[in-house]
C-alpha cells in the first residue's frame, strides 16, 4: 500500500517536471516563412494564394494560435513573408533567407511552379520540408525528396488526364480528330502538354496532333501563332498557359474574328473572375476548361465550406484588386493543411512535419476536395473536371460539367457556335 | 503563312517603332536613357483602361487626350529631374540610375493605387471605333472586325497602331525638320553647348522633347491592352528593354533608325514565332548583340551622329 503510494508520488513527480518542461519547450510562436509576388507575370496567381493563406493564419490567430500536438497548446503564428516580384532569381534568394535566417518552422512556396521550382532543391539541400502551395511540376516529386508535398492541384503529369479523356472519347465521338496544342514551356504548362501528348497516343485513337508548339511563357503576342495553327485546320486547340497568357490568345483570337471550334484554355475555370474583367464575358462562352473548387461545393470534413470563405473573403478583401478564384482557395487549402498536420505532429521536426502530412492522405477532405499524395509528395487527389463555360442571357457565368461522365451535369456544345 | 507572318512582322514592328520614338527622341535631344519609358507607356495604358472603364470612352479617341495629358506632365518633370542630371559628370551613365529610381516609384504607386492583377479593353473596342470612322469617311457601313490586307485579315488594333506609329513618325519628322522648334531642337540634338552658346532657351526645347517623347509613350499605351494582351503595373520594365534594343538597333538619336529597328524587330520576331517560336522571346537580344558588333551605332549610326 505504501509502496504504491510512494509509486503514486514518484510518477506525479515525473509528470509536473516533463510537465512544466513540456510547456517551457513551447514556442511562443510558429515561424511560418512564405513568398508572393506583388508584381510582375505571377502576380495575378500568386496574390490570391497569399492572401488565403493569411485569411487561414489570421483567423487562427485571433482563436489564439494553431493547436500544435506536440506541445499540446495553441500557439501564434508569425508569417515572415518575402516579396519575390515574380523573379526566379529573387525568389531562391529568398528561400534561403527564410531559411537560414529567418529560421523559420514551416516553409512555403510561392504559387505556381515557376517561382515553386526554384525552392524544390533549396528545402531539400536544407532539410525543410516545403509546402508547395500549387506548383505542380511533376520534377519536383522525386522518390529522393522527402521534403515536399503539393497541397493542391493534381501534379500535371495527370493533371490533364481528364481532358485527354473527353477529347479521345466523347470528343472522338463528336468528331474531333486533328489537335492543335499551344502551351508555355514552363514547369507547369510543359508538363501538362507533355501529359496530354502522352495520354492522346496511349489512347490508340484516331486522333493526331496537327500542330504541337511551345512558346516562351512570356509571350504576349499571339496573331501569328493563332494564324498558324487556323492554317492546319484544327478540330480542336488546346492552349495552355498561364492567366495572362489565356488573356492575350483569347483576346487575340477575339480581336482576329477566329472561332475554333474546340477550345481549351486553363484559366478560365481557375481564375474566372480575372478573365472576366479582362475579357468581358462573351468571349468566353464555349470554352472548355478545367473546373476547379472555386466552382464546385465540396463536402469538407476540415473546415469551412466555398459558400462561407467566399464571404469571409469578400468581406475581408471587398473592393481589393485581387479576385476571387481558384487561387483564394488554395492559399486557404495549404492553412487546413497545416493546421490538421500541426494537430497530428508529434514534434516540429521537419520529418516528423512531412510524416503528419502524409498521414492526412486520402482522410482529409477540405473546400478544395480530397487531400491525396502519392509516395513522393505529388497531390493525386482535388481533381478538375473538364466543364464547359456557358454565358446565360443575364451574361453570368455557368460551368457545364462534361467529363468525367459521373460528375457531368451536362453535355459539350461542339462546335463552338 | 508566309505572308501572314511578314505583314504581322511589319505591323508589329510599327508598334515598336511608336514605342522607340520617344525613348529615342528623349535619347537624341538630351543624351539620357529614359528607363521609366516603359512605365509611361503602362501609365498612358491604364488611362485608356479607366477612362473606358469608368465613362466608357472608346480607345481611339483617348489617343488625343493621352498625349496631351503626358506631353504636359513632362514639362514639370523634365524640369524637376533633368536640368540637375545634365549637370552631373556624366549625365548618359546617371541618367540609368534616375529613370531606373523613377520606374519604380511608378510601378510601386501603380501597383498600390490598381492592384498586380492584369487588366484589359475586351477585345473589339478599337474595332468598333475604326468601323465607325471607315463607315463615316466611305459613307458605306463598315463591320466591326478584323480588317484585310493583301488577302490576310489583322485585328484591327494592330491596323490602328500601325497607323498611329506612322504618324509618329511623320510628326515627329514634320516637328523636327518643318518647324522653327524643331530646328531648334535639331541644334541641340547636334551639340548642346554649342546650342546654349547661340542663344537657344536648350531647356525649354527639352522639355518639349521630353513632353512630345513621354506623350509619345502614352499613344503607346493605349494600343498595349490590345497589342500585349493586357497591362499590369509591373510591364513597364520588359517594354523599356525591348524598346531600348530596337533603337540601338535602328541607332541611338535617330527617328527613322527607330522605324528600322522597330521593322526589323517586328518582322524577325514574327519569324521566330512562326519557325522557332520557343526562341522567340530572344530575339531582341541576339539582333542587338549582332548590330552592336558589326554596326555599333546602329543600322543607321551615321546619320545619327550628324542629325
Amino acid at each position: 500500500m505504501f509502496g504504491k503510494v510512494r509509486l503514486s508520488l514518484f510518477a506525479a513527480l515525473l509528470a509536473s517536471i516533463f510537465g512544466t518542461a513540456y510547456a517551457a519547450d513551447a514556442p511562443k510562436e510558429i515561424k511560418l516563412g512564405t513568398l508572393y509576388a506583388s508584381s510582375g507575370r505571377f502576380a495575378s496567381i500568386s496574390m490570391p494564394v497569399h492572401y488565403g493563406l493569411k485569411l487561414w493564419i489570421e483567423q487562427k490567430n485571433a482563436e489564439g494560435g494553431v493547436f500544435v500536438k506536440a506541445f499540446n497548446k495553441k500557439i501564434p503564428i508569425t508569417l515572415v513573408a518575402y516579396d519575390d516580384q515574380s523573379n526566379t532569381a529573387t525568389a531562391a534568394t529568398l528561400f534561403n533567407q527564410l531559411i537560414t535566417q529567418d529560421k523559420v518552422d514551416l516553409l512555403v512556396s510561392d504559387s505556381g511552379s515557376v517561382l515553386t521550382s526554384v525552392g524544390v532543391p533549396i528545402a531539400r539541400d536544407n532539410k525543410m520540408f516545403l509546402f508547395d502551395q500549387t506548383g505542380t511540376g511533376a520534377a519536383f516529386f522525386t522518390p529522393d525528396n522527402p521534403y515536399i508535398a503539393l497541397m493542391s492541384d493534381p501534379v500535371s503529369s495527370v493533371w490533364p488526364k481528364p481532358l485527354a479523356d473527353f477529347i479521345t472519347h466523347d470528343g472522338n465521338g463528336l468528331g474531333i480528330k486533328r489537335v492543335a496544342m499551344l502551351y508555355s514551356t514552363n514547369d507547369f504548362t510543359g508538363t501538362q502538354a507533355n501529359a496530354v501528348r502522352k495520354f492522346i497516343k496511349e489512347s490508340g485513337t484516331d486522333v493526331e496532333f496537327v500542330y504541337d508548339q511551345g512558346i516562351p511563357t512570356d509571350t504576349t503576342n499571339y496573331a501569328v501563332l493563332i494564324n498558324n495553327i487556323r492554317a492546319t485546320n484544327p478540330d480542336a486547340v488546346i492552349h495552355l498557359g498561364y492567366a495572362p497568357n489565356d488573356i492575350a490568345f483569347i483576346h487575340s483570337l477575339e480581336d482576329g474574328g477566329v472561332n475554333f471550334k474546340f477550345l481549351f484554355c486553363i484559366y478560365p475555370g481557375l481564375e474566372t473572375e480575372l478573365l472576366e474583367k479582362n475579357l468581358g464575358v462573351k468571349p468566353l462562352n464555349y470554352i472548355f476548361t478545367y473546373v476547379t473548387s472555386s466552382e464546385i461545393e465540396y463536402e469538407p470534413n476540415f473546415g469551412m465550406k466555398l459558400k462561407e470563405y467566399k464571404e469571409l473573403w469578400n468581406k475581408k478583401y471587398a473592393g481589393g484588386n485581387v479576385e476571387f478564384g481558384f487561387n483564394s482557395v488554395a492559399g486557404y487549402n495549404t492553412g487546413l493543411v497545416i493546421e490538421k498536420a500541426l494537430s497530428v505532429a508529434e514534434s516540429l521536426e521537419q520529418l516528423e512535419i512531412r510524416k503528419a502530412v502524409f498521414s492526412l492522405s486520402g482522410k482529409l477532405k477540405t473546400l478544395d476536395g480530397t487531400f491525396e499524395l502519392d509516395p513522393n509528395g505529388a497531390q493525386l487527389g482535388m481533381s478538375t473536371p473538364i466543364g464547359q463555360i456557358n454565358v446565360d442571357d443575364h451574361d453570368h457565368v455557368k460551368f457545364v460539367t462534361v467529363w468525367p461522365h459521373e460528375v457531368a451535369n451536362g453535355k459539350p456544345v461542339y462546335p463552338r457556335p | 503563312m508566309l505572308t501572314y507572318t511578314l505583314l504581322a512582322g511589319l505591323l508589329f514592328g510599327l508598334y515598336f517603332t511608336l514605342i522607340g520614338l520617344g525613348l529615342n527622341l528623349v535619347f537624341g535631344v538630351m543624351r539620357i536613357v529614359n528607363l521609366a519609358h516603359g512605365d509611361f507607356l503602362m501609365l498612358g495604358a491604364f488611362l485608356a483602361f479607366w477612362l473606358f472603364s469608368l465613362f466608357a470612352i472608346n480607345p481611339i479617341p483617348t489617343i488625343p487626350i493621352a498625349f496631351l495629358v503626358f506631353l504636359l506632365l513632362g514639362f514639370p518633370l523634365y524640369y524637376l529631374l533633368v536640368p540637375r542630371l545634365l549637370r552631373a559628370k556624366d549625365p548618359e551613365m546617371l541618367s540609368f540610375i534616375l529613370f531606373f529610381g523613377l520606374s519604380q516609384v511608378i510601378q510601386a504607386l501603380a501597383t498600390i493605387l490598381w492592384g498586380t492583377s492584369e487588366r484589359s479593353i475586351p477585345g473589339g473596342q478599337l474595332g468598333r471605333a475604326i468601323a465607325a470612322i471607315l463607315s463615316f469617311v466611305t459613307g458605306r457601313t463598315i463591320e466591326n472586325g478584323p480588317i484585310e490586307i493583301l488577302g490576310q485579315s489583322f485585328p484591327a488594333a494592330w491596323v490602328a497602331s500601325g497607323i498611329a506609329s506612322g504618324i509618329g513618325v511623320l510628326l515627329v519628322y514634320w516637328y523636327l525638320y518643318r518647324t522653327k522648334l524643331g530646328y531648334l531642337t535639331r541644334a541641340v540634338m547636334v551639340s548642346r553647348d554649342e546650342a546654349v552658346a547661340s542663344g537657344i532657351d536648350v531647356d525649354r526645347i527639352s522639355a518639349i522633347a521630353f513632353g512630345f517623347g513621354l506623350g509619345l509613350a502614352a499613344v503607346a499605351g493605349v494600343f498595349a491592352p490590345f497589342l500585349l494582351g493586357s497591362i499590369t503595373p509591373a510591364m513597364g520594365a520588359e517594354v523599356t528593354i525591348t524598346s531600348f534594343a530596337v533603337i540601338v538597333i535602328g541607332s541611338l538619336g535617330n527617328p527613322l533608325g527607330t522605324l528600322l529597328g522597330g521593322l526589323v524587330y517586328g518582322i524577325s520576331y514574327m519569324f521566330m514565332q512562326s519557325y522557332y517560336s520557343s526562341w522567340a522571346n530572344l530575339l531582341p537580344y541576339l539582333l542587338l548583340i549582332a548590330v552592336l558588333l558589326l554596326r555599333p551605332n546602329g543600322l543607321l549610326g551615321r546619320q545619327a551622329r550628324r542629325a
